[in-house]
């Protein structure tokens, strides 16, 4: 049977990251950036929680984990409060549309 | 079928059709989207009934040896703390279950009719399916908490039970009040749910495990070893706050989570408003269910609890079952009504829970579900059938237009308020409904700690004195000691055989924890007698408003004539009324409490505070194990006493709110000028809103005032002034050093200044290009660029042999190309 080790949890995590970029960088719609932010930071969680079981055995890298979870949450709350200021300002919440101060 | 695999599949049956509704749900619309989840709660509500039946054939043994047995799996590890999954395989587990998956079932019938003439549509597009994927959603995570045998689990399913409430308060969010409900219902169950994580972070950080069982092993470990020397661990007074030791503060916060769902006072604010959700999802939700859920809770971690925790959680239980039934005389709104009687109900279940009256607030949480289910449905048919009118001052007379919503309603207003005739018994059955017996019990312990024990202490104190009798907590337990464990053989002394017919076991296996527990009923401490004469005195209330709340909306005249001219019902409502109904009486007699003192033994096992069984008289029901029993003197049994001080407290409220109702609103309006700031003061819901607005919110919106100025004045003040000052130096440098000669002419510090200036905005403007403004751009270069840098690391050593090896050819070929 298949053993899972660190390597699985990394690569796992290295796809998350990789889809929370490519989230980012195809999405127009801010909420949709604002998850990919999310996906980002939760495959920078399973790294530092994979780290700590596989390496040091003791639970640092879930606290660090929970920090993240909670500066994430943070993250979102002023995210989503700028967000709603662009769309108070320009009617949308695409992005691309965001481009006032180009010039 | 295995039980654990009924149970597990039950559970998994909803979450399955969640993501079914959630993917192929605005395919299916209305009302096809709602025969799915109703037929995923119904798999559930047959395999529980399986379970139940088969359950109940089984002797207890048997059961305990399939709890034990039950599945654990590992699913993580932190640090060196193994986390497990597991079904937790128990009699209150089984009848939780049966009872969450009956009661929804019929819940979502209702719901069928009820959002047939309700608005689905937000922005002119149906949200029906989303009702249902929701409601099989919270099916879900309401099984899944019931079943979870860890702590991790159970506060995951607890999160999650926390987010369909929120998402079904606000199911119409394009209504202001009713998103803000929704807000108010999520932030204020986060306070608690606070608390329960710090409750577990103890819990986790002391005891090592989060593993319901393995948790109340250690724990009892630790507490026996404490007992008998010099207090260790999280019971040494080393480790103290405010005066708690760590283990009250882990059963304190725990318990805080349970404030936050059960809305108990002071985070009782968000349940009133909850009733902004449509009217199935109060009576699912806000009324039968999750919010008793906390009790649930308070009943699971019954073990880890010390007495001074104990003390807070019946402190909390008593002031929120006397504030809120006050609040519920002077509400208008029939949901409001229902939603404060909820509110004091489960402060009811949550004293008993304090009291130690486990068993009973149990048997109280399984009444109260079925008969505060229908209670809600009937309310819900009113609404519906009256076109949307709550205003019970706006209803009356409907009594002839709808039946039977009116007479399965009354029944739930006799259970709530504990109708029974005391004393009169047909056969062996006593006559009562739903509280008469949950409701007694509950107070006949409160009785017990509030009298009774002081009184055999001061007995036991006066025979210690006269050297006759031995120490309290002696194995010999004589007559004249006030305790004796369940365990007893001795004949009953008030026998009575109301239950004779449930198997009167011996476990003699889970008695032997005896002498601890006798030492700690020796030192049950004495509670202050307010916390037994507020629940006494809000039994007389509770019968008053919900029969107010009864007559104002079927009998009467009618006083709006265009609500009841519109009233009517359908059987696709009035259908689920009536089998809850049955259910009431069902749950008043059948098999709840003999089914919950089977668990009580288990799950009371080997804690620190004693259970204690309200029912102490019977002693030909009472199996074993080490719930603690009062052996009352004759005469002292506390239901003798209970008999005729509340036993007749339903006719006596219900008969002052017909009196008052009997003539429209006349003498209720007169009374209500005689109590005039008192009825303001309940009106306003006793202000608990605007202190946590003046407070709370007042506070967060001042404090970030107050970053705000900052920001203008000491911030923007220092940009300000380096900018005056560079201007300053400017000016002054300008002046001093470099006049120009001719005007239009530059001196050399200009001539460097400008031309370093320009060269600036000729960068800039080539810089300037990719900057699009398009943050998508952005992030893709930036990515890109440390895609680049980090393959860049990883190959250096390749990258720089590269180089070398390509330094090195062209090099000597450069060589051999000049050498030639």
């Amino acid at each position: 049977m298949l053993t899972i080790g660190l390597n699985h949890y990394l690569v796992l995590s290295a796809i998350v990251f990789s889809l929370g970029i490519l989230c980012m960088v195809t999405k127009r719609n801010a909420l949709g950036i604002l998850i990919g932010v999310e996906l980002v930071l939760n495959a920078a969680n399973v790294n530092l929680v994979a780290f700590s079981r596989y390496q040091t055995g003791a639970a640092d890298g879930h606290m660090f984990a929970v920090f993240v979870i909670l500066l994430a949450a943070a993250e979102a709350a002023i995210g989503i409060a700028i967000f709603m200021n662009f769309y108070n300002t320009l009617q949308t919440i695409d992005v691309d549309r965001g481009d006032e101060l180009r010039n | 079928m295995q039980y654990q695999t009924a149970l597990a599949l039950g559970v998994v049956v909803p979450l399955a059709s969640f993501f079914f509704l959630a993917l192929f749900g605005p395919r299916l619309g209305k009302p096809k989207s709602s025969y799915v989840a109703l037929l995923a709660i119904g798999i559930s509500c047959a395999l529980s009934t399986y379970v139940l039946v088969n359950w109940l054939k089984l002797s207890t043994p048997e059961r305990t040896e399939l709890t034990a047995s039950a599945y654990r799996f590992d699913w993580g590890t932190l640090g060196s703390m193994p986390l497990t999954v597991g079904v937790k395989l128990d009699s209150l587990t089984v009848i939780m279950y049966f009872m969450v998956t009956f009661i929804a079932f019929w819940i979502h019938f209702f719901s069928i009719g009820y959002m047939e003439g309700h608005s689905d549509e937000v922005d002119h597009v149906s949200k029906y399916h989303r009702f249902f994927t929701y409601l099989s959603l919270f099916c879900f995570s309401m099984l899944g908490l019931v079943v979870s045998s860890s702590l991790l689990f159970l506060f995951i399913f607890w999160e999650l039970v926390g987010l369909c409430s929120y998402l079904l308060i606000g199911f119409y969010f394009d209504r202001k009040y009713a998103s803000n409900a929704a807000i108010k219902a999520f932030i204020t169950n986060r306070v608690g749910d606070f608390g329960f994580i710090l409750g577990m972070a103890l819990v986790a950080l002391y005891l090592n495990t989060l593993d319901l069982d393995l948790a109340a092993a250690r724990f009892a470990e630790q507490f026996h070893k404490s007992a008998e020397g010099p207090a260790v661990g999280i019971f040494a007074n080393s480790y103290t706050l405010f005066g708690f030791s760590v283990a009250s503060l882990m059963g304190i916060g725990l318990f805080c989570g349970a404030m936050g769902k059960s809305a108990q006072f002071p985070l009782h604010v968000w349940l009133p408003d909850a009733m902004a959700g449509p009217t199935p999802v109060s009576a699912l939700i806000h009324a039968a269910t999750m919010v008793a859920a906390g009790v649930y809770l308070v009943a699971r971690i019954f073990r880890l609890l010390t007495p001074e925790a104990q003390f807070f959680i019946a402190c909390i239980g008593c002031i929120t079952l006397t504030i809120t039934a006050l609040i519920a005389i002077v509400q208008t709104d029939i949901k409001k009504v229902l939603a404060y009687s909820t509110l004091s109900q489960l402060g009811y279940m949550i004293f008993g829970m304090g009291m130690g009256a486990w068993v009973a607030a149990l048997f109280h949480l399984m009444t109260h579900a079925f008969f505060k289910a229908m209670l809600f449905l009937g309310s819900g048919q009113v609404i519906e059938g009256c076109h949307h009118e709550q205003d019970m001052r706006k209803m009356g007379g409907l009594r002839k237009k709808m039946p039977v919503t009116c007479w399965t309603f009354f029944i739930g207003v006799l259970a709530i308020a504990g109708f029974g005739l005391p004393g009169v018994e047909i056969g062996h059955v006593k006559l009562g409904l739903g509280g008469f017996f949950s409701k007694d019990e509950i107070l006949a312990v409160a009785y017990e700690r509030a009298f009774n024990i002081p009184e055999l202490k001061k007995t036991d104190a006066a025979a210690d004195d006269a050297g006759e009798h031995a120490d309290a907590s002696n194995a010999n337990m004589g007559v004249a000691s006030p305790f004796r464990l369940a365990s007893d053989n001795q004949p009953a002394q008030h026998a009575e055989t109301e239950h004779s017919e449930h198997d009167a076991h011996a476990h003699g296996d889970h008695a032997q924890g005896t002498p601890q527990k006798m030492a700690i009923a020796a030192k049950l401490p004495a509670i202050p007698k307010w916390m037994f004469f507020f629940p006494i005195a809000i039994a007389y209330i509770t019968p008053f408003y919900m029969m107010r709340c009864w007559w104002m909306t079927f009998c009467g005249k009618p006083r709006d004539h265009h609500v009841y001219d519109h009233a009517h019902e359908s059987w696709k409502m009035f259908l689920p009324l009536v089998i809850l109904a049955g259910g009431t009486f069902f749950s008043s007699y059948q098999m709840f409490r003999p089914l919950i003192h089977d668990a009580a033994v288990i799950a009371t096992d080997s804690s620190t505070v004693v259970a204690i069984d309200g029912e102490a008289h019977v002693l030909a029901e009472a199996g074993g194990g080490t719930m603690i029993m009062l052996n009352h003197a004759p005469g002292k049994n506390p239901h003798d006493w209970l008999k005729m001080g509340v036993g007749f407290s339903w006719l006596i409220g219900m008969g002052f709110a017909v009196l008052v109702y009997l003539r429209g609103l006349g003498l209720a309006d007169k009374l209500k000028r005689m109590f005039g700031p008192i009825h303001t003061a309940l009106e306003q819901k006793l202000y608990f809103d605007h202190v946590y607005d003046a407070v709370l919110v007042g506070g967060t919106v001042t404090f970030g005032f107050v970053c705000g100025l900052f920001d203008k004045i000491v911030v923007d003040g220092i940009v300000n002034m380096t900018a005056l000052l560079g201007k300053f130096v400017g000016v002054f440098t300008g002046r001093q050093l470099d006049m120009p000669v001719k005007r239009g002419d530059w001196g050399i510090v200009d001539a460097i200044a400008n031309g370093l200036a320009q060269t600036m905005l000729d960068i800039g403007s080539e810089i300037r290009r990719p900057q699009s403004g398009r943050i998508r751009m952005y992030v893709m270069i930036t990515a890109g660029s440390a895609a680049v840098a980090l393959l860049v690391v990883l190959n250096y050593h390749r990258l720089a042999d590269g180089l070398q090896w390509l330094m090195s050819n062209v090099g000597t070929r450069v060589l051999a190309a000049n050498g030639s």
